[in-house]
């Protein structure tokens, strides 16, 4: 039988290409961790094709991402595969409040590696103009305060949405850096109040607000309470 | 040319110090004695950050990502992050979602910077391997989604990345054997491993029925990998 090596190796070069089902290649990824011959046939497509990628012309990342990939690895961020939204309805999301849902339905991109502790502090970020929550932010055991988008977020053409932090009394926010597109969003360190800690969104040039300081208006708001 | 040996035999190494500095910075000079004759050999030279010794130090700074070392990480990024966001934001058509998956890349280098295998390929390919999934599985999973910051689509992206591979000395092969291919062939392979196209998406970009797209890159397929085996 002459066709099955063939398809064999067609099966690793759509692979690569990218021209798999969801569901396929999946089932790919979990076969290379235990078919080294199937492993060996993507590494060698990909080895024969990955030229063609590394001929494009170079491309500067925005500034801020070395940063949330810091504040990512001090988290303790892991990559968890994508799956497709298993549901669809946009009133779920706004209504939903527990970020354990969010991720038990494959939404977040990043999560903890161990079982995240209950949250001490959430909030909903919201629109200005509306009550539905975008966001969900909660408060980890170590400290880290975590950002899950719920919906999608309004996104006018090359700007960044910049999460601020507002502390009680305070009159200046302090950046917590540009949030991402999709995904859960970890911000490390920050010794901050947690108890009304307003968290602000404002629209800014792509790449975050160059004086450090919000130069768009506020769209998104939310504040911290103690939720147990 | 000034500084030129008159003849190789009477060649000695102070003629060099006359020859244009351009020459001295660009080339690389061996200088060698064959059977009690001088031979001075030039090479040509590929540019500081070219291949032979950007790959070798990508692969060291990756063993010392294994070994935890944050200061080899940010090298690692700081070299190999603008050509996999380049890669991502071809796939993804936005930068938001491209930084999503440059993001996601790195955490995943710096959790499985051990795994890496030298002997199944390079640091490069395996660098750009994981951007470029996690940018399709982004982008399939968003459906290239309207957020306003796309990059429109260009229908001759793919002959471009054609010719910027006869600049890359590891792509002369794969670039001699993508020519050979029919002009259909070649043209869906390229645009569905760099543009991150569909079979689908592919049909309707081409205006062709979806069994034969598939045909085609099956074949395609085929036909490139014998050429780059022969």
């Amino acid at each position: 039988m002459s066709a099955e090596p063939d398809d064999f190796d067609s099966r690793a070069a759509e692979y690569v290409l990218g021209l798999l089902s969801p569901a396929e290649t999946e089932r790919v990824r979990r076969e290379i961790e235990r078919d080294p011959a199937l492993a060996e046939a993507v590494a060698r497509w990909e080895a024969r094709l990955t030229p063609l990628a590394a001929a494009l012309p170079p491309e500067p990342p925005p500034s801020a991402l070395w940063l949330r990939i810091e504040a990512g690895i001090d988290a303790g961020a892991t990559v968890v595969p994508l799956r497709k939204r298993r549901l669809e309805s946009v009133g779920f999301w706004r209504a939903a409040t527990g970020a354990a849902m969010a991720l038990a339905a494959g939404l977040a991109i990043v999560v903890l590696r161990t079982p995240a502790p209950a949250a001490h502090y959430a909030a909903a970020i919201a629109p200005m103009q509306g009550p539905a929550a975008t966001w969900l932010a909660e408060t980890r055991a170590d400290g880290a305060l975590v950002i899950t988008a719920l919906a999608a977020a309004d996104h006018p053409s090359g700007k960044d949405l910049e999460l601020w932090a507002l502390a009680p009394g305070a009159t200046k926010p302090v950046s917590l850096g540009v949030l991402p597109a999709s995904g859960a969003y970890v911000v490390a360190a920050a010794d901050l109040p947690r108890d009304h800690l307003q968290l602000l969104v404002s629209l800014e040039p792509a790449g975050g607000s160059p004086t450090g300081q919000p130069t768009g208006p506020v769209v998104y708001a939310g504040a911290l309470i103690r939720a147990e | 040319m000034a500084g030129m040996p008159r003849c190789s035999s009477s060649f000695r190494l102070a003629d060099f110090r006359d020859a244009p500095l351009d020459i001295a910075a660009s080339r690389s000079i061996s200088l060698g004695k064959i059977g009690g004759r001088s031979t001075v050999a030039l090479e040509a030279h590929e540019d500081p950050l070219n291949q032979s010794t950007g790959t070798a130090a990508l692969e060291t700074l990756l063993g010392r990502c294994a070994d935890g070392d944050r200061a080899a990480f940010r090298q690692l990024y700081d070299r190999s992050a603008p050509q996999l966001y380049a890669v991502a934001l071809r796939i993804t058509r936005q930068r938001s979602l491209a930084a999503d998956a440059v993001h996601d890349a790195f955490l995943q280098v710096w959790q499985r910077a051990g795994r890496f295998d030298p002997a199944r390929g390079s640091a490069e390919t395996w660098l750009i391997s994981l951007a470029r999934y996690r940018a399709l599985d982004l982008v399939r999973r968003h459906g290239r989604e309207i957020t306003g910051d796309e990059i429109p689509d260009r229908a001759d992206d793919a002959p471009d990345a054609l010719a910027l591979l006869t600049e890359q000395r590891e792509g002369t092969a794969l670039h001699r054997c993508l020519e050979r291919l029919e002009i259909d062939k070649r043209q869906l392979i390229m645009m569905a491993f760099i543009d991150g196209l569909t079979h689908a998406e592919l049909a309707d970009r081409l205006r062709t029925p979806l069994g034969t797209v598939k045909s085609w890159i099956r074949r395609g397929l085929q036909d490139l990998r014998g050429c780059l085996e022969a």
